[in-house]
């Protein structure tokens, strides 16, 4: 009885598997450094309209030996890859993504919705949820292919800013570009 | 493997040197260098080490939020100015409380030829915004004592602290303006006036009582208005000075001498 009962289960989630189950399985994990999300961010992702498109969902650390107090985030990116080069059978460039970005920062100090404390539009913006834009190129390459389940691995880069940064360069030509400017890489491993 | 070693290595010192100020690991992360900690206490230093004569002059400015590149007008301005002693910067200097924002106000703050101080203000009190100040700054209240005048800097922002009957500190004001030897007349310096509704309004006699106490509060000084006035809110005859915020591209100057005040407008 107990053996039919795994054998049945075991054909319904090969079944399951095989159909349904790996839809659902992300397209892709990354690790990223830096990029305004995290000193570490780990993201999982889809990929859509042929991989031109990518929705990825990432949590970012920032450890205290590089902060004050250690921070916790999440931050949710579309990414569009506007163009897309194939170099050679092995190597494919992606050199102009856009993207955008939500960042959330967990702490109550980080709020997202006015506290009752302050009158109606007392402060405009929220410090625990704010987005911004970045632009990044990316190769891809068969890199783990061989070895694993993995249908390769790419390299990225990103150089970004967020509302709350440009807010201040805004009508400040004494604020040097390259402070407002958020800049990260990181690796993807595709399924 | 050991080349690879070696090249995570150099990646890491490439990281951890060069590339300190182009990462950005979050809008909220302190990592201030040597020369944006602890400010207020190194100026008082710096100050006590001045010659001084027996006028004070002393410019202010405030409510600097994202006004970059006028407060570096004001600096300048400051700068060409040999009569100041030392500079007041009545809050508001990070507009979002970011990290990022009281970097970039200090960079200016940091070209004045003269001492400075800055007290907090309620922006400066947003997100991570009341550590970054302590980082950068120090205490939210503190005090120093100048020829025989005494500066004291007292955190108002009530609202930002909800309400909780505790900012301002009543109690640390009176002890701070406790008759001493050491000065005849104290000028108390803060964000937030007591007749704003930012103002914990239940402290508001208390405070006002603390102020006219000892008899020795030649003036307030205060911001978070960004216009200026000269005005006495309270019966007991106390002048308080709101001077302007920097986007007038006007300063107030007030000078101190024989416990008598003058208080300037320069435009810049």
């Amino acid at each position: 009885m107990l053996v039919a009962g795994v054998k049945t289960f075991g054909q319904v989630s090969q079944n399951y598997d095989s159909t349904r189950y790996k839809k659902f399985l992300p397209d892709y994990v990354k690790m990223q450094f830096a990029g305004g999300i995290g000193f570490i961010s780990m993201g999982v992702g889809y990929t859509f309209f042929n991989q031109k498109l990518e929705v990825s969902y990432f949590y970012g650390y920032v450890p205290e030996s590089v902060s004050t107090d250690d921070l916790h985030s999440v931050s949710l990116q579309l990414t569009a890859k506007l163009l897309r080069y194939k170099i050679n059978p092995n190597i494919e460039l992606m050199p102009l993504n856009f993207g955008w970005f939500i960042h959330h920062t967990f702490g109550s100090e980080y709020w997202i919705k006015l506290p009752d404390h302050y009158p109606a539009e007392y402060y405009w913006w929220s410090p625990g949820r704010n987005s911004g834009v970045f632009l990044g190129g990316e190769i891809k390459t068969k890199l783990l292919s061989n070895k694993t389940p993995a249908s390769g691995t790419a390299f990225y880069v990103r150089a970004g800013s967020r509302g709350l940064y440009i807010a201040s360069k805004f009508g400040n030509a004494t604020i040097p570009l390259n402070d407002i400017i958020e800049f990260g890489f990181g690796v993807a491993v595709y399924r | 493997m050991r080349t690879t070693l070696k090249i995570l290595l150099l990646i890491g010192i490439f990281i951890n040197t060069s590339c300190e100020d182009l990462f950005d690991y979050s809008p909220y992360a302190i990592d201030f260098s040597d020369e944006n900690r602890d400010i207020n206490q190194r100026n008082i230093e710096r100050l006590l080490n001045c010659k001084n004569d027996d006028t004070i002059t002393i410019a202010f400015t405030g409510d600097t939020h994202r006004f970059f590149d006028e407060t570096e007008l004001f600096v300048s301005a400051v700068n060409k100015n040999p009569a100041i002693d030392f500079v007041i910067h009545v809050g508001d200097i990070a507009d979002f409380g970011l990290p990022k924002q009281y970097l970039w106000g200090n960079s200016y703050l940091l070209k004045l030829n003269v001492p400075y101080f800055v007290v907090i203000g309620n922006h400066d009190l947003v997100g991570n915004g009341s550590q970054a100040y302590q980082e950068m700054f120090g205490d939210l209240n503190y005090s120093f004592i100048y020829t025989s005048i005494k500066f004291v800097y007292i955190n108002t922002n009530s609202r930002e602290f909800k309400f909780n009957g505790n900012v301002p500190d009543i109690k640390w004001l009176d002890n701070q303006l406790q008759p001493s030897i050491d000065f005849t007349k104290a000028v108390v310096i803060f964000h937030v006036p007591p007749t704003d509704s930012d103002f914990d309004a239940s402290l508001k006699e208390a405070f006002q009582n603390s102020l006219a106490h000892y008899n020795n509060v030649l003036l307030t000084v205060h911001g978070h208005l960004h216009h200026h006035e000269i005005y006495k809110p309270f019966a007991d005859s106390i002048p308080f000075v709101n001077v302007f915020g920097v986007e007038h591209l006007k300063y107030n100057s007030i000078k101190i001498s024989n416990n008598q005040f003058e208080v300037e407008t320069i435009e810049f």
